[in-house]
């Protein structure tokens, strides 16, 4: 969903900006106080970024000044919470703009705040209430990672719908990019939401102890499982 | 993998381009602003000088190989050609250019489609011209270091620089389970196959995160506070430079306003 350097016309890529950095200097304040607290968990959280900027450097194209691909930003959101997920969308995102050119400087704004935004909030409302209502953990991570990857292009077709009205309207342009996103989204998004859980169950089962301690699951998983795996 | 060889090579550029040892402060601020201007200006003009500049710049100056930078600038314009055809044939508002009637409907193509595509196509060339002066110039560390200093929080700056190492380690580790897999015959077979790729995620993941564990054990035991710290030998801005490009600046501000009329159509 990368929208191109340079795609977004003055004043847009300005306004996408002034949304997203509010929500990103939270996501800042909550970074220093996790990792003032857990320091340990600064590896995590680099390979949750190191993660999704491998996950979405896999695109396909897609001919909308764009691109399409899973996020990441659903695990992590689930894995770190969202607002630093934020942050480590918008640094994944400046990474990938300037060592791919995928994605850009001035339309980094947009980015963030369909990646690295609405994505994970999303996901993580998701998560939230996957589990109030009790249902099974992978059930939880799958819906969280595959709707909050959906999301994240309605909102890029609504972005791009904004910049190039058709005849028919704002309406009309958001229906057409998102039905053009939506031939190779869907699928990707369901694989990303099997590849969540078979990660998640991963780190349940080898990091349990630093998860609990981070409040994403509630009870550590029995001792037995806690052993670090053998070095083969 | 392919895109870890891209990014070695732009790495590797630089760090020994004829550039890589001036000011970073400099570069930044001549790619940025050119930026800024070339994607904020209406007309189509500003793109198209920013462009000659920053590709002059590149291919003279910094000895960028002119096979490198066309490759670089390959993907992205043909992605773009295609959206801009796109945008040119089915969007637009206002006054139709032609029409053509299909049984089922009428095919309306307009101006101002026509004129938003070509102001695009234009637009995302300058601005990604700018992107490369950049990265081809400017290590990712200098980048990140000379925001460190511009006041953007530490703790930020501090994760980005970690993340960037993970990257690598990330793709390293793949590569090496991936050689593993199909020496012991891993891949012989789709269903091997299949499996052989879950097993890889996986243990990728768990793998990274215990290398960068141990990694944080060895930078905690020489006294890590937080703090990444790097050799900052860089000069400061030259007076000289940095007058230049606020001129190059004036101008393309000049050029923007007196070309605001310059249709595409």
């Amino acid at each position: 969903m990368h929208i191109m350097e340079g795609f977004l016309p003055h004043p847009w890529w300005e306004i996408w900006f002034a949304i997203a950095l509010p929500i990103v200097a939270y996501g800042v304040y909550r970074l220093s106080k996790v990792t003032k607290k857990i320091p340990e968990a600064k590896p995590l959280l680099a390979l949750m970024g190191a993660f999704i900027f491998v996950l979405s450097a896999l695109k396909l194209p897609s001919v909308t000044g764009s691109s399409s691909h899973p996020t990441g930003a659903g695990l992590a959101a689930v894995v770190v919470g969202p607002g630093i997920t934020s942050v480590l969308s918008i640094i994944v995102l400046i990474f990938q703009a300037l060592l791919l050119a995928h994605g850009g400087l001035t339309t980094l704004g947009a980015n963030t705040f369909s990646m690295g935004i609405v994505g994970p909030f999303v996901a993580y409302a998701i998560w939230i209430a996957a589990k109030k209502v009790r249902l099974p953990i992978a059930a939880g991570i799958f819906l969280a990672a595959a709707i909050g990857d959906l999301v994240t292009y309605v909102v890029t077709s609504a972005q791009l719908a904004l910049v190039f009205p058709t005849a028919g309207g704002f309406f009309d342009a958001f229906l057409t990019f998102g039905s053009i996103f939506a031939v190779t989204q869907i699928p990707l998004a369901i694989g990303e939401g099997l590849l969540a859980v078979v990660l998640f169950d991963f780190l349940a089962k080898y990091k349990g102890q630093l998860l609990s301690a981070m409040k994403v699951i509630k009870l550590p998983t029995p001792a037995s499982t806690q052993k670090e795996p053998k070095q083969q | 993998m392919a895109h870890s060889e891209l990014y070695a090579q732009i790495d590797r550029y630089a760090y020994i381009n004829p550039f890589a040892k001036t000011s970073p402060v400099t570069k930044m601020l001549f790619a940025l602003s050119a930026l800024i201007i070339s994607v904020s200006s209406p007309s189509p003009v500003v793109p198209i000088i920013v462009f000659a500049a920053a590709t002059i710049l590149l291919l003279r100056l910094a000895k960028i190989p002119v096979h490198f930078y066309l490759d670089m600038l390959a993907y992205p314009t043909v992605m773009l050609a295609l959206s801009c055809i796109i945008i040119a044939l089915f969007f637009g508002t206002g006054e139709p250019l032609t029409q053509i009637a299909f049984p089922w409907f009428t095919w309306t193509i307009f101006k101002s489609g026509i004129a938003l595509s070509v102001a695009t196509f234009l637009r995302v060339e300058g601005a990604l011209s700018c992107l490369f002066f950049l990265v081809l110039t400017t290590s990712i560390t200098d980048i990140f270091i000379t925001l460190r200093r511009a006041r953007v929080p530490k703790v930020l700056v501090e994760m980005a620089l970690l993340i960037y190492r993970y990257i690598f380690v990330f793709i390293e580790v793949a590569e090496k389970m991936n050689t593993a897999q199909k020496l012991r015959l891993g891949h012989s077979g789709w269903m091997r196959r299949i499996r052989s790729l879950a097993l890889l995620s996986g243990n990728l993941f768990i793998r990274t995160l215990e290398q960068g564990e141990r990694t944080l054990t060895a930078m905690n035991a020489r006294g890590y506070d937080g703090n990444i710290r790097v050799l900052e030998d860089q000069p400061p801005a030259k007076k000289t430079a940095l007058a230049g490009i606020i001129i190059f600046d004036i101008v393309l501000v000049l050029a923007a306003y007196l070309t605001l009329n310059v249709g595409v159509l």
